[in-house]
């Protein structure tokens, strides 16, 4: 039982991250259907803005943190101003921004490990190393700080859709993006403002992930493909389903890779078959988006 | 016509007798360079000419490479017996993912067979004694065919009909009311329907064939180093095919073969400048030509030599 339920506290924080990862993908596909696959390397940049700023420089984790998202903000700002918003305002095809995004998913990988050393690097643990215990339920202070946050995370995006204008401006946009075009919303800055909410979450999941992984160049690809499973389990319709496609997710893998009599290298493939399945079975997710 | 076709075939016979004059290292990278256009072409069939983003074309050569590599020393089958089983692979899974997946609009197909190639590569590495796991399958050789053993430049000459036998099949489905299908079914799949294309067939069709040509490239292939294991078949060359394409012109033959060759030779003489990060150059290339020049260096050359 024990067991059990440090298996559930570790596979939950998993799935925050996996969940945020998500909600990259899903902040930036409602308003403009464009799927940027580079939301993994964008978590790995945050990790080695992580490095550099926590390990090297000792910055105050706080301080850090929100230093590291701002920067990422900024990022996935500038990639919309560069390689997105010229093809979109060409008329270019949907793909085009889409495989432009493929190229600087390559330049941004190629560019921090051409800046660093091809090891994995430290990032520090906000709180230390240690196991916190609340009544049965027990992890490490790093599982409990990722749920914390990223409920922080969510709860904010809740309110953000449901009780700001720019959340539901950003919903119109969704809906009908003509429409609301026509309606006086401003498309080129909530496209602009979408990329650069992707890139805060991201990057948010790449930092809180990195004290358990190390920050490496390789890091981008797997949780870009795990984020993007956890989107497809949840639906892209709604903001919650992010989160409960990532919990799902990692519970899957988590008790498969301790229980299932298969061997521990297949683990690595639930993610990429449940990917498989739900994209083949049930593409538009669990949760339907609401009318 | 029949001028045009001489020149075709005096084209390839000039590449078939070219590695009989260079030495073994150029003949390795002449091999590859040519494994490189044939599927570069067949995946500009599928991605520039149908428009189907999908990433399991590399996956599909290492299908191919090991499929034929397990069943003639693992299985100890006849070598024709093999190569046939080796194409109904690839057609059956081929056929396995486009069946289901072709339903899907625009980028999910690319999402479903990056979770296929990424499997793959699991399976490689976990596939024991079989696959070879992550040292993967070496030492073995051509085995002869009808008593004639092919090696060295030889072997070269049967890259060199690959790519002619690659370009012929695709050239002549182009040029068909099948070709024209596949971009209608690009440009505007609601407009194909209309017209009385089965768009899903179409795709479907074109997933498979495209897929077996990469199988079929890759057993060539699985005799050149005579060696077959994971990292070959990973995701960076999944990703290089689809810039070759959309570097060199996506939807133009021409344009997939000088995307293969430019990006194909490009490390050999970026290497002294930024060592191992040519990536960086590829990356860099393929948001310029998405961004500036849709219709890559192909498109380039169209504009001036008009």
């Amino acid at each position: 039982m024990r067991d059990l339920l440090e298996l559930a506290v570790s596979a939950t924080a998993s799935g925050c991250i996996y969940g945020l990862i998500a909600l990259a993908y899903l902040l930036m596909i409602r308003p403009t259907g464009i799927i940027n696959f580079a939301v993994g390397e964008w978590a790995m940049v945050a990790a080695f803005g992580g490095h550099l700023l926590l390990y090297r420089y000792e910055w105050p984790y706080a301080l850090g943190m929100a230093a590291v998202v701002a920067f990422m903000m900024l990022v996935g700002w500038g990639t919309e101003r560069v390689a997105v918003r010229p093809l979109v305002e060409k008329g270019a095809p949907l793909l085009a921004p889409i495989l432009a995004l493929l190229g600087v998913l390559v330049v941004t990988r190629e560019v921090i490990s051409v800046s660093f050393p091809p090891d994995p690097l430290p990032v520090p643990f906000p709180f230390g190393i240690g196991r916190l215990e609340i009544g049965p339920v027990g992890g490490s202070y790093q599982s409990f700080f990722i749920i914390v946050v990223t409920l922080l995370v969510f709860a904010g995006m809740w309110f953000f859709f449901e009780k700001t204008l720019w959340g539901k401006s950003f919903e119109a946009v969704a809906l009908n993006r003509r429409a609301a075009a026509l309606m006086g919303i401003n498309l080129s800055r909530v496209t602009a403002l979408s990329f650069a909410g992707g890139a805060g979450a991201a990057g948010l999941a790449g930092l809180l992930v990195s004290p358990n992984i190390s920050a490496h160049y390789l890091m981008g690809v797997p949780l870009a493909i795990q984020g993007f499973t956890a989107l497809v389990v949840g639906g892209v319709g709604r903001v919650e389903g992010a989160l409960l496609g990532g919990l799902l997710l990692a519970f899957a893998e988590q008790f498969i890779a301790r229980y299932a009599p298969i061997p521990s290298g297949y683990t690595q493939g639930v993610p990429l078959l449940f990917l498989m399945i739900f994209l083949l079975v049930r593409p538009t997710g669990l949760l339907r988006a609401r009318a | 016509m029949t001028a045009k076709r001489l020149a075709w075939v005096g084209g390839f016979v000039i590449l078939a007798v070219l590695p009989f004059f260079l030495g073994s290292y150029h003949n390795d990278v002449y091999r590859k360079l040519l494994l490189w256009i044939t599927l570069a072409l067949g995946y500009n069939f599928l991605f520039g000419i149908c428009g189907q983003v999908a990433f399991s074309h590399f996956a599909f050569y290492g299908i191919g490479a090991y499929s034929v590599v397990i069943l003639l020393f693992q299985l100890n089958l006849p070598f024709p017996v093999a190569i046939v089983l080796g194409v109904v692979i690839c057609v059956v899974l081929a056929l396995a993912v486009a069946i289901p997946a072709t339903r899907l609009e625009g980028f999910y197909l690319a999402l479903v067979t990056l979770a296929l190639a990424q499997l793959f590569i699991v399976v490689l590495n976990e596939g024991g004694d079989v696959t070879g796991g992550t040292g993967g399958i070496a030492n073995y050789r051509l085995p002869p065919i009808f008593g004639w053993r092919i090696a060295g430049p030889s072997y070269t000459v049967v890259i060199v009909a690959l790519l002619a036998a690659t370009l012929a099949v695709l050239w002549r489905l182009d040029h068909s009311w099948f070709g024209r299908a596949c971009r209608a079914v690009r440009d505007n799949p609601e407009a194909a329907a209309a017209m009385g294309v089965d768009v899903a067939r179409t795709k479907v069709i074109v997933f498979t064939l495209t897929s077996a040509l990469a199988g079929i490239a890759g057993m060539v292939y699985a005799f050149v180093d005579n060696t077959v294991n994971p990292p070959i078949f990973g995701l960076d060359n999944a990703f290089l095919i689809l810039f070759m394409v959309i570097v060199g012109g996506a939807g133009r033959h021409a344009g997939a073969a000088i995307g293969a060759i430019l990006l194909f030779l490009l490390p050999f003489w970026l290497s002294p400048l930024v060592g191992h990060h040519h990536q960086l150059v590829f990356g860099l290339l393929v948001v310029a030509a998405i961004l500036l020049q849709p219709k890559g260096l192909i498109g380039l050359w169209d504009r001036f030599s008009r």
